[in-house]
């Protein structure tokens, strides 16, 4: 009799679990999405999601609105439900619809540069020269560059001091930056790879660029697993598509700008990444990776002068460039 | 082989590393993740195949474009090449379990296909129309959500399927798995092949070895914890065949995934209800290629002393155990439910 009641409860809770299975794969096929995200009790997670939720709800009033026959659900401000079965419909995720630029003209204002690291080294080559100093060099080299263009800019740090990723994020989000650029230095194996890579949000499954990202969101108090939780919202992000067009411009002046110095130098294109500085930050954003000073003759360049103001001019030309593109863009919709 | 138009279910565990197939017409099969195409017509020649899968385009890769399509269990993105891979792989699996893909007899083919706990909706998404075509309809369930399907572990039980590309986490409890009960961690199978990778080359600079070579000796003497004996191979050292002893560099880089898979563990203990917790620390189920390392179940067992004590033990057979698993919830769809998710 025990044995036959075991069996009856194992079948239900199989048929109850059957039905978790169908409507899973239902939802995903229908594109919709389940709401199962826990509420943390920090108030930055809190802070984190409420940005890229109000991005979310930006895309979809203002964007989805200029499609006439958009099939995507409504918007849901239902609250979080245990049960798996109810869904909490979202506007589709996977392809969001191209947006034309002329619809909704765009300038920069403000920009702010953030030199990677500071008071904690980042990376440092054997020579000893540190991350913190080369991107706080060129940090600074690209403020004096950009000092006469139509656009505020500025640094997230002027000296070698500590600053959360956190902090850096709401620092550009409270200043109403146009544009994010966070300036890095990277640390491969094997030693003799020469890379530079632009960045810009989104998931990655190159195992490379994931412990990239562990290392550049260290400390930030957040695990990878937390950061996948709310990539997918990154797919609604509007500015997903501006971040892409900046990486795309950015990578092509630096790789221009320093292969003739640098001829071993692989230009490995730009990539998505779940950095916490793209993720939170509520403008276009990348992250470039301007060398590896893992190898040798590389962190022996950028001891030079000279190397690091090319550096600095390719990211100046690769921010005009990318300004001059919205106001083609601007003219073309006028 | 089946010569009727009856739906056959078959649970696939696609894997990075490997593969398997279980149907439900008792065909169970396992193959290497690999597929490649001949480089040119001499290539071609030789193999006399347009395709290669598995173990046979392994042995045939110097004349082949030879593909790991899967990373992280899911289709690498952004290569059509990949995905054409992939579509090989399942064609492959689906005829070793004697299914007709084509005429008149074609098999109705229903697959479950397990994929990792976090795996993004697009990648999922990615996946469902890389099968269309070679199945009727799918679905698509979490690796260790399959396994415990599988073993009936439906309550009070913390499944680990630790593969080449992910670790992945699910806790039972008597309910469909949300994402708090489950993980994927990128520690896994690969990561040690790279830590062993790194270590041997730095102990043996001059030692010549490729990745399979390395992933064989890691699928033969992988160990945790102390050494039952010495790991030695065979390798060529400026030409000329050398023993060499990896022992403590096996040890290092098997244990390297330890201390994620353990706080990972935890961190998924401490949100069972309280009363549970002990059920579940005494019901860890491991699975996987990768949690065959031996030593494995007692170093988990011992870092649960920490907790309060608990036992980790690994399924009885790792390798079909998420195809199994797969299989058994195919079986358990009805035909409305299927018809639901055809392709």
């Amino acid at each position: 009799m025990l044995l036959k009641d075991e069996m009856s409860s194992i079948e239900q809770t199989k048929s109850r679990l059957m039905r978790g299975v169908v409507q899973d794969n239902v939802n995903v096929l229908r594109n919709v999405r389940v709401a199962r995200v826990k509420r943390r009790r920090t108030l930055h997670w809190r802070w984190m999601l409420t940005g890229v939720v109000v991005a979310t709800t930006v895309y979809a009033t203002v964007f989805l609105s200029l499609t006439p026959d958009s099939n995507a659900p409504a918007v849901s401000a239902a609250p979080a439900a245990r049960d798996a079965s109810v869904p909490e419909t979202e506007i589709a995720l996977s392809t969001p619809l191209p947006i034309d630029r002329t619809a909704i003209p765009l300038s920069i204002k403000t920009i702010v540069i953030d030199a990677g690291h500071g008071g904690e080294p980042g990376t440092t080559a054997e020579s000893g020269i540190t991350e913190k100093e080369i991107t706080l060099d060129l940090a600074l080299r690209l403020r004096r560059l950009l000092k006469n263009a139509p656009f505020k800019v500025l640094l997230t740090r002027e000296t070698d001091r500590a600053m959360s990723l956190e902090k850096r994020v709401g620092f550009a989000n409270e200043n109403g930056a146009d544009l994010f650029l966070s300036i890095h230095a990277n640390w491969m194996e094997p030693h003799s790879i020469r890379a530079l890579e632009t960045y810009y949000v989104g998931p990655t499954d190159d195992p490379a660029a994931l412990k990239l990202v562990s290392r550049e969101n260290k400390g930030s108090g957040y695990s990878l697993s937390d950061y996948k939780k709310i990539l997918e919202k990154i797919y609604v992000d509007a500015r997903r598509d501006e971040s892409r067009t900046l990486a795309k411009s950015m990578q092509a002046q630096l790789f221009r700008a320093l292969r003739e110095k640098n001829p071993a130098l692989e230009n490995r294109g730009i990539k998505t990444a779940p950095f916490v500085v793209l993720i939170g930050t509520q403008m276009p954003a990348i992250l470039v990776e301007v060398a590896c000073l893992s190898n040798e003759d590389e962190a022996d360049l950028l001891t030079k002068e000279d190397y690091r103001e090319n550096i600095a001019v390719a990211l100046a030309r690769g921010i005009r460039s990318y300004a001059n593109t919205l106001k083609a863009s601007d003219r073309k919709g006028s | 082989m089946e010569e009727t138009n009856e739906p056959i279910c078959v649970g696939i565990d696609l894997g990075t590393s490997r593969s398997s197939i279980s149907a439900s017409n008792g065909e169970r099969h396992v193959v290497d993740s690999y597929v490649g195409w001949p480089v040119d017509m001499v290539a071609r020649k030789l193999v006399k195949k347009p395709v290669l899968v598995g173990r046979d385009a392994l042995d045939n890769r110097p004349m082949l474009d030879l593909r790991r399509p899967l990373e992280r269990g899911i289709v690498k993105e952004g290569s059509e090449k990949d995905q054409e891979a992939v579509q090989e792989l399942l064609r492959h699996l689906i005829s070793l379990a004697g299914l007709k893909q084509k005429g008149k007899n074609k098999s109705k083919v229903r697959a479950v296909v397990g994929v990792p706990a976090e795996a993004f909706r697009v990648s999922r998404q990615n996946l469902r129309s890389t099968i269309e075509g070679i199945a009727d309809s799918v679905m698509m369930v979490s690796e260790p959500f399959a396994v415990a399907y599988g073993l009936e572990a439906l309550l009070h039980a913390l499944v680990i399927d630790i593969g080449a590309g992910t670790a992945d986490f699910c806790v039972m409890q008597g309910r469909y798995p949300t994402e708090e009960d489950q993980r994927t961690l990128p520690n896994a199978g690969d990561s040690i092949d790279e830590q062993l990778m790194k270590l041997i080359r730095e102990k043996h600079p001059d030692a010549q070895f490729s990745i399979h070579m390395l992933r064989e000796w890691k699928e033969k003497k992988s160990f945790v914890g102390e050494p039952r004996e010495r790991v030695t191979v065979t390798v060529p050292v400026k030409g000329k065949a050398t023993e060499i002893d990896i022992s403590q560099e096996m040890r290092t880089a098997c244990e390297s995934i330890l201390p994620p898979v353990c706080e990972t563990m935890t961190t998924l203990l401490m949100k069972v209800e309280p009363e549970f917790q002990d059920k579940v620390r005494n019901n860890i189920i491991l699975a996987g290629g990768t949690s065959l390392i031996a030593g494995l179940p007692e170093a988990i067992t011992k870092a649960l002393q920490e907790l309060g004590g608990g036992r980790a033990t690994v399924v009885t057979d790792p390798v079909f155990a998420g195809s199994d698993g797969s299989l058994a919830i195919a079986r358990d769809a009805t035909t409305s439910d299927w018809d639901k998710l055809s392709l």
